[in-house]
């Protein structure tokens, strides 16, 4: 199997959630209580339940009010700093050649605020039922069997989009191309799930993440080194200060 | 639909009003996504700013209830600015005719057309009747309607469309919707573009322009646009409707509603007792050659269907004496239905496939009503809040007599059958699984239910038992046989245009079909879709030559496949496309290629050989003048029953003079009031849906995985109304009418703002009608009640709503009315 990657195009996303539906479908997920909490955005988090989330952001720049959705899961990084947090269980967190960052039953043998605090983008959750750390697959077991992920398969719009890496870039940069203004790809090329974003990092709360724990700040430092991307570490550390203030992700900028 | 969900790919600039595709018809914007991709511009015109709005280039707000005066400023604007289609108008719409001189206007006339007869009161006339004498077409010596194609004669259309409209200028539009000038301007400019003759708009609407008591009249002021632009018959064009259901087309295409029967045929009334009485009273004339006139066709699609019926062994005058004839001038809708019953003039229902406990307006009245039945059947695939109407917290069981029947049924996926989508598009379903338990599909259960009835009537008599003695049934239900039946035979051998058609055959077409009784139809609109070529919506060919989406070989569309209705208005008079990179049908010389032409006479510009393009209207034009509706030729403001201003800007008549008040002494009853302009309840309330709950919710609310996403009644209000009535984000509050009341939880956001309505600031709120108290976690649940894994918060909006209806439909106006909001205590 060549290199794969899901491409999300914001630009087309409704906030219709199939995809959170589909999600839990495919991989018989439970459903979690709920209670609406003055947002239609819910569950309110990511959890051993929840694999994918569309964030509901209300905005408004300039005068202009803008509801902006956003799905957030995995970045299945080319260089997944998860990986390193588990080098000590191999077969823990595998790097799929699809493309896919594979988190095992061998799971159950990492530290779990290792794995969590190593991400960048806060996404691992435990189960404390099974003890095992979950979080999106890239639907592995359809990805292998020549099936769409079951995400992409439920999108109506476009927004999800799924196929060989190479072809996902393409279709991403022509996107860039044509929204124009502050529309840029993210996290980066060296992912295998990425975004459009028309608007910037801030408007989707991308750059304020939850908090921060110190062993997460103590895995970062040890991957510092063999990602050697400074700059990153700057912007992460940046946004340090801000970490606990937001929580309500309709409030606005 | 005129055109059909994927045909909004070829749109240039989409108007979304009335309605949130991107949350209640997700599917819908894939194309709508697509057509944005090519350039379109996405218009979202609703009171909130919704998922709509969200991906939308324009989004204006409106007061609810003032979707005519935003209109009618835009057909103003129209017209000002000669943005209209000038030989579109000129050749295939009404802007011609000329209407009698004693017509008047309502500029001219208080308020309301000429003819009108009933009570005068302070308000204006109510529970008003046309005499529409005056709103006819003058007529030649040949009786063709009289035409002056420069437009100019004070009595023609256009001159007329010219002045009612005038009166809708920017500052009263402003001045009644809330909506800034510059908005509207930018609005109106967007739009009134698409009347370059290769360009195209379309209209998607759905209930947020129906559930009004001018609900017809908000559809017909946007027909008279895409009219005037030219917008009617071309790819990317049309009058969209939105259906609120997948197989909603189909159910009233085969006859859902009381007054009509299958492929809208008129139901007869009991003012015509002979087949040939009722024949003639629905056979419209003609006198013009040119008009195609096609519903002169009707007395052959009526006698198919008697002998679909009856069969041959009776005769089509005896069939038709079994038809069950509506009173004259009574009405049998929904809101009737409930007022009669609460009357205690009903006995008992069959619910089926509904939840009216949750699902009609002012559900305590319909909730109260059912509590004076003998009894109720309810066929459902989930226990609801009708079902379970007897043991709700506000009821008394010991008290209720009503005897209750549940008839579990097979959800869609567990029977196989067609279902016709919104642009018209019957399409074959096959059984996923097998029902479980007991449930059985619906086709089964009135079989089963018909075949006692009829052994009963055999057994022991009965007052007029040949109507159910007599008429046709299978002893078991299938399907394919009741499709074929639809689509109609040959019950003789029959020659026609010089070919054999042998009995017992499937007719090929309703051009087939025969007056005589010598063919069946059970849906003469169908003819057509099971041949003996097969199952045509079983198709699933994935090429489309047409290039514009129609993919005539996947599945079936009615009329005989035609894709776009209307669509010999695409071409010129030389049968040339208008838009020459979309085009629908074209004459090559010989004949019409692209899609099925609604008919295959050559061009206009052959004369009398052929026919002008609206072919379901009498005189073959579209209807820029309208004379069919109960309450005007055109639209006209009138503000809703209940509403926040104390009078009608526009004219001093109040409210749309030709709706039933229920609310009037003598009419309704005590559960019928009505708070207007009342300080007690100040604040316009509107209802919607989400894209995670269904309808009242029945298959939603048990469906965990959509509950986490959507777990309770809401109400979302602006900041500043929040402020005002220190309400927080995410506390709960009661949502309060004179009606009934409802907890939600707030929703504060800014896609709410308030209005400024004649200088003063009105606040609006929205609410949602999923839920319901039958999977909440306050009420009792009993052993052997089904407890959903994950509670719901909250009850039906429909506690809120009035009962009051359109005034050519009845459906009621959910949409705008008058609540107030008050913080719970302890929130």
């Amino acid at each position: 199997m060549v290199e794969m990657a899901i491409f999300i195009d914001v630009s087309k996303c409704t906030g219709c959630r199939s995809c959170q539906v589909a999600c839990k479908n495919w991989n018989q997920l439970k459903a979690e209580k709920t209670t609406n909490r003055g947002t239609h955005e819910n569950p309110p988090d990511l959890s051993a339940n929840t694999w994918n989330r569309v964030r509901f952001n209300e905005v408004v720049n300039d005068g202009k009010l803008q509801w902006l959705f956003l799905n957030d899961r995995c970045r299945h990084c080319e260089e997944a700093p998860c990986m390193f947090a588990a080098e000590d269980v191999p077969g823990a967190i595998i790097k799929d050649k699809s493309g896919a960052v594979i988190f095992t039953e061998k799971t159950k043998q990492l530290k779990y605020e290792d794995v969590r605090g190593s991400c960048p983008f806060d996404i691992p959750r435990y189960d404390e039922k099974t003890g095992q750390i979950y979080k999106c697959t890239m639907c592995i077991d359809r990805i292998t069997n020549g099936l769409k992920p079951a995400c992409v398969t439920a999108c109506p719009t476009g927004t999800l989009n799924f196929g060989p890496k190479a072809e996902m870039l393409k279709l991403a940069n022509k996107r860039v191309e044509q929204l124009g203004g502050d529309a840029a790809i993210y996290p980066g090329e060296e992912y295998n799930t990425f975004w459009v974003l028309p608007e910037t990092e801030e408007n989707y709360g991308l750059e304020a993440k939850a908090t921060v724990s110190t062993s997460r700040k103590f895995a970062w430092n040890k991957i510092l080194s063999p990602w050697g991307t400074l700059g990153l570490a700057a912007g992460f550390i940046g946004c340090l200060s801000k970490a606990d203030t937001v929580t309500d992700q309709e409030q606005t900028r | 639909m005129t055109n059909h969900w994927i045909d909004l790919k070829n749109s240039d600039c989409i108007l979304a009003m009335g309605s949130n595709p991107a949350e209640n018809h997700p599917i819908s914007f894939k194309w709508v996504t697509k057509a944005m991709e090519n350039g379109a511009t996405l218009i979202s015109v609703d009171p909130r700013f919704t998922r709509t709005s969200a991906k939308a280039d324009i989004y204006s707000s409106l007061r609810s209830g003032t979707d005519i005066p935003f209109l009618g400023g835009m057909i103003k604007y129209i017209l000002d600015n000669n943005q209209y289609f000038k030989e579109y108008i000129c050749e295939y719409t009404n802007a011609t005719f000329l209407v009698s001189p004693d017509f008047k206007l309502p500029g001219d006339n208080d308020g309301v057309f000429s003819g009108l007869e009933g009570t005068k009161t302070k308000e204006g006339y109510v529970n008003g009747k046309y005499d529409k004498k005056t709103w006819a077409f003058q007529m030649d010596e040949n009786g063709i309607p009289k035409k002056d194609k420069t437009l100019k004669d004070p009595n023609c259309v256009f001159q007329l469309l010219k002045k009612h409209y005038s009166r809708y200028n920017l500052d009263k539009v402003e001045q009644i919707t809330g909506t800034p000038q510059e908005k509207l301007l930018q609005v109106y400019k967007t739009y009134a573009k698409t009347g370059k003759s290769n360009k195209s708009g379309t209209i998607m609407y759905a209930m947020g322009w129906t559930q009004h008591t001018v609900g017809t009249q908000n559809i017909r002021t946007m027909s008279i646009i895409q009219l005037l632009l030219g917008n009617i018959g071309i790819a990317g064009g049309g009058v969209n409707a939105l259906r609120g259901e997948s197989n909603v087309q189909g159910s009233t295409d085969h006859c859902l509603l009381f007054h009509i029967l299958p492929g809208y045929l008129k139901t007869p009334k009991a003012s015509q007792p002979t087949f040939k009485e009722y024949n003639q009273v629905y056979t419209p004339k003609s006198n013009d050659g040119m008009s195609a006139n096609w519903w002169q066709n009707y007395p052959k699609y009526s006698a198919s269907l008697l002998r679909e019926l009856y069969g041959t062994d009776v005769s089509l005058e005896e069939a038709y004496t079994y038809m069950p004839k509506l009173d004259d001038g009574a009405n049998y809708s929904w809101l009737t239905i409930f007022d009669e019953a609460y009357k205690g003039n009903i006995n008992g229902l069959f619910s089926w496939g509904q939840n009216p406990a949750c699902s009609g307006a002012n559900s305590n009245k319909t909730r109260q009503s059912m509590a004076k039945m003998d009894w109720l059947v309810s066929v459902n695939i989930f226990d609801n809040e009708t079902t379970s109407f007897w043991k709700a917290p506000d009821m008394n069981p010991k008290e209720i007599k009503t005897e209750v029947f549940m008839l579990p049924c097979a959800a869609s996926y567990e029977k196989e059958g067609s279902i016709t989508n919104s642009g018209r598009w019957m399409q074959w379903r096959y059984k996923a699984s097998e029902p479980p338990g007991e449930a059985l599909p619906d086709g089964d259960i009135i079989t089963d239910l018909f075949l006692k009835i009829k052994k009963l009537y055999e057994k022991d008599g009965g007052t007029f038992g040949e109507p159910i003695k007599k008429l046709r049934w299978h002893k078991h239900f299938d399907s394919h046989v009741i499709a074929k039946e639809i689509n109609g035979y040959f019950l003789e051998d029959k020659e026609i245009k010089g070919k054999l058609y042998k009995k017992g055959t499937l007719v090929p077409s309703f051009a087939y079909l025969q007056d005589d009784g010598s063919t069946s139809s059970g849906n003469w609109l169908y003819c057509n879709s099971y041949t003996e070529k097969g199952n045509m919506a079983a198709r699933r060919k994935k090429s489309d030559p047409s290039g514009i989406g129609l993919y005539a070989e996947w599945s079936w569309c009615w009329p005989v496949n035609r894709r776009i209705l209307y669509n010999r208005a695409s071409v010129d008079k030389n049968g040339k496309p208008w838009a020459s990179d979309k085009p629908v049908i074209s004459w090559n010389g010989t004949k019409w290629t692209g899609d099925v032409p609604d008919g295959g006479w050559p061009p206009m510009s052959a004369g009398s050989k052929s026919r002008y393009p609206f072919i379901m209207q009498k005189d073959g034009y579209g209807q820029i003048f309208g004379p069919g509706r109960a309450d005007g030729p055109f639209s006209e403001h009138y503000e809703p029953l209940e509403c926040p201003v104390e009078k009608n800007f526009m004219s001093p008549q109040f409210v749309n003079p030709t709706i039933k008040r229920w609310d009037m002494e003598g009419i309704g009853t005590k559960m019928d009031a009505r708070a207007t302009c009342d300080p007690r309840f100040p604040i316009v309330c509107t209802t919607y849906r989400v894209s995670e709950h269904w309808q009242t919710g029945v298959m939603t609310r048990w469906q965990p995985w959509l509950v986490e996403m959507q777990p309770s009644m809401f109400v979302e209000m602006s900041k500043e109304l929040a402020k005002l009535k220190q309400i927080k984000n995410g506390t709960i509050v009661t949502v309060k009418s004179l009606r009934g009341k409802v907890d939600a939880v707030a929703i504060v956001t800014q896609r709410f703002k308030p209005f400024t309505v004649a200088g003063t600031t009105v606040h609006e709120v929205g609410i949602p009608w999923h839920y319901g108290w039958v999977t909440t976690a306050e009420r009792k649940y009993d052993s052997g009640d089904k407890k959903p894994e994950l509670f719901t918060f909250g009850d039906s909006a429909n506690l809120v709503t009035p009962n009051i209806g359109d005034a050519n439909t009845m459906i009621p106006e959910s949409k705008a009315f008058m609540v107030d909001v008050i913080r719970k205590e302890g929130s």
